[in-house]
C-alpha cells in the first residue's frame, strides 16, 4: 500500500489518521480499520526513516575521505 | 718674495701656492659652513672609509659650480647613519645639506672636507617628493586611487582575495633573506598545506630596480588566471633605498593590477607608495603567514560547517523519531485491543457492535468480545445504569 509513498506523504497520511482517531465521534468498526491502517502506515515511516538515515549517514562518511 | 729669473719677475710655485694657502687659511681656518647642493661623482672606500665626491649645483642640465669634496673617517659614519635613516642610498643626483670644511692642499688642491650630514633635510626632501608622487597618483587615476581620510583606496586593494590561495607569484631579490624567510614560512606551515610558488627574482634597489620589478609584473599579468595572490617582498637585510618602492610608474601599476598584492618589503617605520596602494603586511615572514591563516580559515569554516550539518542532520532525525513514537503512542492508545486489556468488552450481535443497548430484546442471543475470548450469552434481563 504505502510502498511508493515518500516518507513525508507517509507521515502526512498517519497524521490524518491519528486526528480521525482522536475524533470522539468515530465509530468502532471504522477506528479498528483505521487502527490497522496506522500501524502499517507506523512501519512503514519507521523503516523508510532507517533507511534514510543510513544512507544521509553514508554519504556523509563518504565525505570524510575527501582531502 | 724671491725672485728666480732676473729678465721677468717671478717667484717659485711652492711661494705662490703658500700665498693662496694663506689666503684660504686667513678666510677660512677653524670655520664651518652648512651648504646645500647636489652630489655627484660619489666614490666610496668602504675600506679606508672614505669617500671622494663633488658638490654641483646646476642651471637647467648643465653644471655651472662644481666643487670637490671628501668624508674622512669621522665623516663617512655620517654617510652610513644617513642611508639608515633616510632609507635612501647616498649616491649620485641626490640633494643633501651638510656641514663642511674649507681644506687646501699643495698638491691636491682645495676641497671640501664634509664633517656631518642633516637628514631632516633629506627625510624632508624624501617626504616632499612622496607626497608629490601620491598627489599624481590621485589626480591622474582617479578611478583606480582614492585616499579617504588618511587611507588609500585603490583597485588593487579592493580585489577580494579569494578563499583559498595555492597558486603565489612571487616577486623577490634572488638568495635574499626575504626570499628565504618567505618560502620557509610557506614550507613549514603546520597544516601542510601544499603551494604552488612561481618565482619571479629580479633585483629589488638600486636605479633601475623599479623598472625591473614593473617588467616581472607584466610577465605575470600575461598569464594572471595562473595566480591567486602576487607577493612582492625583501629581506631585512636591505633596509636601505626604498626609492624603488615610491616610483610613480611601479606604484601605478601596482595599484591598477588585476590580481591582489601584498607586500612585505620589510621595513617598520617607512611606508613605500607601493605599500599604499597594495596590501601591506611589513614583512615576508607575515605574507607568509596571513596565505597560510587565510586557508586555515577557509578550512575551519569547513570544519565547522560539516559539524553543523552532522549536528543539524542528528537533530532531524531524533525530532522525527520522536514525532513517529508520540504518534504510535496516540495510535496504541485508541486501539480497541489495548481498552479491552483494560477490562472493557464489546458488545456484539451477529458480529456488528452494538452500541445501543435499546436495540438488545430479552431471550436474544449476543456475544460479548472480551481481550482474549468471546462469550456468547442471552439477555435475561435489561435495566438503565442509573446514569
Amino acid at each position: 500500500m504505502a510502498d511508493k509513498l515518500s516518507y513525508d506523504e507517509a507521515l502526512r497520511k498517519l497524521e490524518g489518521i491519528v486526528e480521525q482517531i482522536e475524533d470522539d465521534t468515530i465509530m468502532l468498526d471504522t477506528l479498528t480499520q483505521k487502527i490497522s491502517e496506522a500501524n502499517e502506515l507506523i512501519k512503514y515511516c519507521e523503516k523508510k526513516l532507517r533507511s534514510i538515515e543510513s544512507e544521509v549517514k553514508k554519504t556523509m562518511n563518504g565525505d570524510d575521505n575527501i582531502k | 718674495m724671491k725672485t728666480i729669473n732676473p729678465a721677468i719677475p717671478s717667484i717659485r710655485l711652492s711661494e705662490f701656492v703658500s700665498e693662496i694657502e694663506d689666503c684660504i687659511a686667513a678666510t677660512f681656518y677653524g670655520e664651518t659652513f652648512w651648504i646645500t647642493a647636489e652630489i655627484s661623482d660619489v666614490n666610496k672606500k668602504p675600506d679606508k672609509r672614505w669617500c671622494y665626491l663633488k658638490f654641483v649645483e646646476k642651471e637647467g642640465k648643465t653644471i655651472s659650480v662644481e666643487i670637490s669634496a671628501v668624508f674622512w673617517t669621522q665623516g663617512y659614519a655620517f654617510i652610513e647613519k644617513f642611508e639608515k635613516e633616510t632609507k635612501q642610498l647616498f649616491k649620485d643626483g641626490i640633494e643633501v645639506t651638510c656641514k663642511v670644511k674649507v681644506t687646501f692642499h699643495k698638491r691636491y688642491g682645495l676641497k671640501l672636507e664634509v664633517l656631518e650630514i642633516d637628514y631632516a633635510y633629506a627625510l624632508g626632501k624624501i617626504e616632499v617628493d612622496r607626497q608629490k608622487t601620491l598627489d599624481k597618483l590621485i589626480a591622474e587615476n582617479p578611478e583606480m586611487i582614492r585616499l579617504v581620510g588618511e587611507q588609500y583606496y585603490t583597485f588593487n586593494k579592493s580585489l577580494v582575495i579569494p578563499s583559498v590561495i595555492q597558486r603565489i607569484a612571487l616577486i623577490t631579490a634572488p638568495d635574499s633573506d626575504g626570499q628565504r624567510d618567505f618560502k620557509q614560512e610557506l614550507e613549514n606551515n603546520p597544516y601542510q598545506y601544499t603551494f604552488h610558488l612561481s618565482e619571479f627574482v629580479t633585483q629589488i634597489q638600486g636605479d633601475k630596480a623599479h623598472e625591473l620589478i614593473l617588467s616581472k609584473l607584466k610577465l605575470i599579468e600575461e598569464s594572471k588566471e595562473q595566480f591567486d595572490v602576487v607577493a612582492i617582498v625583501r629581506g631585512g637585510g636591505s633596509q636601505i633605498d626604498l626609492k624603488p618602492f615610491d616610483e610613480y610608474e611601479l606604484a601605478k601599476y601596482v595599484a591598477t593590477f588585476p590580481i591582489p598584492i601584498l607586500t612585505g618589503i620589510g621595513h617598520d617605520r617607512n611606508t613605500s607608495i607601493v605599500d599604499l596602494m597594495a596590501r601591506q603586511e611589513k614583512t615576508p615572514t607575515k605574507v607568509a603567514n596571513i596565505i597560510i591563516q587565510r586557508n586555515f580559515q577557509f578550512e575551519q569554516s569547513v570544519v565547522d560547517l560539516k559539524e553543523r550539518l552532522k549536528d543539524r542532520v542528528e537533530e532531524i532525525f531524533d525530532e522525527a523519531r520522536n514525532n513517529i513514537k508520540e504518534l504510535k503512542r496516540l495510535v496504541r492508545a485508541s486501539d480497541p485491543l489495548t481498552i479491552l486489556k483494560k477490562g472493557f468488552a464489546i458488545v456484539k450481535r451477529d458480529d456488528a457492535i452494538l452500541i445501543d443497548a435499546g436495540s438488545i430484546e430479552i431471550d436474544s442471543e449476543i456475544q460479548i468480545q472480551f481481550d482474549k475470548e468471546i462469550v456468547y450469552s442471552k439477555v435475561i434481563k435489561k435495566k438503565k445504569n442509573g446514569r
